[in-house]
Parts: structure tokens; sequence; C-alpha cells
């Protein structure tokens, strides 16, 4: 499964139960939305640092970063490639 | 300049006026930025309304200041509402222009014949509403000069003082912690309402600068008291607002803020400040709204507190809305829709509301509003919204959602559809689809009561 497709199945399963995960397009904007609040955005991050193992505590993170699954791809990518912290 | 800003920043403030993610500006820099964005207000027609779209910054601080030194009336509505409630509100207050914090404007093409009547109207600001759209709510420059120097004599506001605010820049709020401090020349450190629940970055802003004087919801205390490991002995005044402050909560304030004073501010966005109570730390009881603060009157109907205010709007911008604000012995009050009762000693306490506003991460929200937006969904047969008890919201919307035969609307298409006419609190947290008819209580309503106890 792809990282992308990870990512969908986890914001479905927890932000969007009633729906399959191929109906949550990767573009939908969760944040505008409501989809991800702001206290589910925090969940979500815990997530993505415990799951790709990203040093979430020391990454300056702005809400624009989870505006949709695309956009938490690019951030996770962005974040693996840095490296993990010292 | 410093003509333009007369009364609205202390003409010898010097040093930092405001602090924002780790970066300070100085009382000049904002007032560079002033004058750009009065550049920009110079080339729209002189008068005329403007929306503003923006979140908290230095630069939309400057732009709401640049407003108010020409005196043109401007509408700042939430800055995540949807986009046909955005639009059906620049119609209402007549707005020629929206501009955004880096000064681009867009024409909304409203005609020019069409703006209300907005003598002595600084902000417009909104408030949640029984039917569809928000209700704007315009406050008058007078109001706000009274207001401002009640709150800086109330909390020792003056050149210097260090002052933080976390509510977003449209809340009612800001008259408090940013444009009074700013009036009296102290320095007002905000927090990035994109943030607002991110506990380690708001102890890293609210350590930014020694700040003395704090105003915010009871969840940026909670927040806060997670993370912070010292005590902050130069707090000389906590204000804790918007929402009940949990008497749990309330007990751990003295000891990360021995040298505070401790108090309960209620108000709304209609009438500002109006009840003040300094809060017992020590009492498990709910935390009493307290008495009425200096000119403010108070009365009761049938339980339900009237305020009237020396800072009121004393309407809202549709005159058509007149069920709140009543005439009696000639004089206009606010209903605010809360229960109170008072005690042998003359305080007030709350004991609840009288229709169906809740308090959704301390912004008012009408359930009954979110019902009608998700009923006029094309696939919504009927719909009840919930209010669930939440220890971090206060309340968080559930809604129960019976399609229309045949159909089979999901959770993501009728979130779009509420955020295009609602602001992002008033979206329900879930979503549930029921084939189920709703129960009924004996005189044919809904009976919530009987949802809610099926899901809490």
């Amino acid at each position: 499964m792809s990282r992308i497709d990870e990512i969908t199945r986890y914001i479905v399963a927890e932000f969007a139960p009633d729906i399959r995960a191929d109906e949550l397009d990767a573009d939908y904007d969760l944040l505008d939305n409501g989809v991800v609040d702001s206290l589910g955005l925090l969940r979500l991050i815990g997530w993505l640092g415990e799951r790709y193992d990203l040093p979430v505590d020391d990454i300056d993170l702005a809400p624009e970063q989870f505006r949709s699954v695309r956009a938490v791809d690019a951030f996770v990518e962005s974040a693996l490639v840095k490296g993990p912290a010292l | 300049m410093g003509d333009h800003l007369s009364g609205l920043i202390d003409s010898h403030a010097k040093g930092t006026a405001v602090s924002f993610n780790g970066a300070d500006v100085s009382y000049r820099e904002l007032r560079a930025l002033v004058a750009d964005a009065l550049r920009v207000l110079d080339g729209l027609p002189a008068g005329r309304p403007v929306a503003l779209h923006v979140r908290k910054s230095p630069e939309s601080v400057a732009l709401v200041l640049a407003c108010w030194a020409q005196r043109r009336p401007f509408l700042l509505p939430p800055a995540d509402l949807g986009t046909d409630a955005r639009a059906a509100l620049y119609r209402q207050a007549g707005c020629g222009h929206v501009l955004h914090a880096d000064l681009t404007t867009v024409d909304t093409g409203e005609p020019a014949d069409e703006v209300p009547e907005l003598d002595g109207v600084g902000p417009m600001l909104t408030t949640s509403g029984s039917t569809g759209l928000p209700k704007v709510v315009p406050l008058p420059h007078d109001g706000i000069d009274r207001f401002t120097d009640w709150a800086a004599g109330a909390f020792g506001i003056t050149g210097g003082s260090v002052v933080f605010n976390y509510a977003p820049l449209n809340f009612d709020l800001c008259l408090l912690d940013i444009w009074t401090t700013l009036r009296r020349g102290g320095h007002v450190v905000l927090a990035d309402q994109e943030r607002a629940v991110d506990a380690r970055y708001l102890l890293r802003a609210f350590t930014h600068a020694r700040v003395e004087v704090v105003q915010a919801v009871p969840l940026f205390y909670r927040r806060l008291l997670e993370v912070a490991d010292g005590p902050f002995p130069d707090v000389r005044e906590l204000v804790h607002t918007g929402d009940a402050m949990p008497p749990a909560l309330l007990a751990r304030l003295p000891e990360f803020f021995p040298n505070a004073r401790l108090r309960n501010v209620y108000g709304c966005t209609e009438t500002n400040d109006s009840l003040i109570h300094d809060s017992d730390p020590t009492s498990a009881d709910p935390v009493p709204i307290g008495r009425p603060i200096d000119g403010v009157q108070v009365r009761l109907d049938g339980g339900e507190l009237l305020v009237r205010t020396p800072f009121q709007a004393g309407r809202y911008l549709d005159t058509a809305i007149a069920d709140k604000w009543v005439e009696v012995d000639g004089e206009t009050w606010l209903r605010t829709g809360d229960l109170v009762r008072q005690d042998a000693d003359g305080v007030f306490h709350l004991d609840g509301r009288a229709d169906y506003q809740v308090k959704v991460r301390g912004v008012r929200t009408n359930v009954q509003q979110v019902e009608q937006a998700l009923q006029s969904h094309a696939e919504v047969a009927d719909v009840v919204v919930l209010a669930v008890p939440d220890d971090e919201a206060g309340y968080r919307l559930h809604a129960v959602v019976r399609a229309v035969d045949g159909t089979r609307p999901n959770s993501l298409t009728l979130r779009s559809h509420c955020a295009r006419l609602l602001p992002r609190t008033a979206v329900p947290s879930s979503l549930e689809l029921t084939a189920d008819e709703f129960p009924r209580t004996t005189t044919g309503k809904v009976d919530r009561k009987k949802l809610l106890a099926e899901r809490v």
C-alpha cells in the first residue's frame, strides 16, 4: 500500500468512518470542511510522528501542511528527507 | 500620520507594540504598516464600508487601525466563514471591496447605492444567528471609546503594559487585549489563531515577553498548564471568559499565577463586557458571573438576563432581527438568552440557556442554524444537531441525518455543504446517517434529550 493510501485510510477511519477510503479525494480540503479540527490535527500529527518516525516535536508545524491528504503526504516526504532529529 | 492615529495608538508610545510568532513590531514599524494600509484605503470610495478577510497578524492589526483612522466602517467576519455566507454579509453591510492582510483588494460588485445607515459605526463584528446567516453587530465608535477607558482602568493597562491576546481578531475580546493596549501604549503579544490548541506553541508565545495581563477562554489555560513547568509571577491580571471555567482547572491557577487577580468576565458581542466576578479558586462550585460592571444595568425577565451597557451596539445591522433587542421604558436592552439567578449577596449565577445556543471552542453557536444549513441540502430529509458536552471544546456538535429516500449523502458532501454556509466551529465534528425516525416527545417535538442520551 502506498503512503498516500495509508494516510487516506487513517484519516477516513479516524475522522470520516461513514465513507470508504476511495471516496476521499486526495485534494479534499480537510480543514475548511471540518473533517480535521484543531484538536484532530494534534491527533493526526501524533500518528504521523509514530507511524513514520518523524521528530514532530522538533518541527515547526503549520496547519496548511495538513490541508489535504496530498499535503500531508508531501509533509511526510519533506520531513523524511530532512532526516531524523539529532 | 500622527493625527490619523490620535486616539488609536498612544502618541508617545515607544518600543514594541505587537509581538507575533517570535517577531517584535515596534510602534514606529506599526505606524508604517498603517501608512501602507491607508494608501490602499485612500484609493477606495471614501466612507464606503469595506470587508476585511484576514487572520490575526501585525499586518491585519494595522489594517484595522487604518480603517479606524479613516472612520470607515469595516466588516470583520470570522476568517473561516464559508464563502456563501461571506458574500451574503458583504451584501448586507454594503461592502464595496474586500481587503486582505497583504493589502490586495477585491471588488465585491455590490452596488454603491445599497449601503446601510452606518453613522458613527466602526467595526462590524458577527455573532451566531438562529436563521442561516451570522448576525452583523455594528459597534459605535463612542461605545468603544467608553469600553477602552473602562478596560484600561479595570486591568491597569498603561504604557509598557504587556498584554496577551488569545482570541481571534474578529472577537469582541480583542477590544480589551489588542485595541485598549495599543491606545494606551502597551505591548500586545498575539497568539496565532491557527495554532490556538497547540500547547507547546502557546507556551512559547506566552513566554515571549513578560506578560502582565491575560484574557482567554478556559481552553487556553488548560493547554498552557499541560506544558508549563514554572509559575508566571509577572501576571497580575488573569481574565477567564467566554465559557464556563471548570472549578478543577481554576483551582490550579494560583500555583502557576501566584500574583494574579483571577476574574471571570461575562459579556457578549452585542454589549461587550457586562458582569465581572473575582473567581474563588478554593470553591468547587460553578464560577458565578458576578455583578454588573460600572455603568451596566441588568434586569431579569422570567429568569432570563437582560443587560444594557455603555458599550452596546443597540441593534443588529439587519433591523428585521429584533427578537433580542427590546425596548423597556424607552431604553434598549439586550435579551442575553442566559438564564440566571441572583444570590443573597447580589451575585449572579448562570443556570443555562433559554435557547439552542452552545459554546463550541468559545464560539457561540446556534444548533438550529446548523440544522437549517444541513436541511438545505437536497439529499437531507431531516436532521437534528446535538450539542455533546466535551472536556476540550466545551461542546462538540454531532449531526444525526435522515437521508431522502434513494439517496446516500456521505459526511464529506454534507461537510462541504456546511462549510460553505457556516463558520468552521459550526461544522459538526461528527455526522451520523440513520434510517430511523427521530424519537418524539408527547408534544410532537424531536426528543433531543433521548437522542443525546443514546449517544453520550
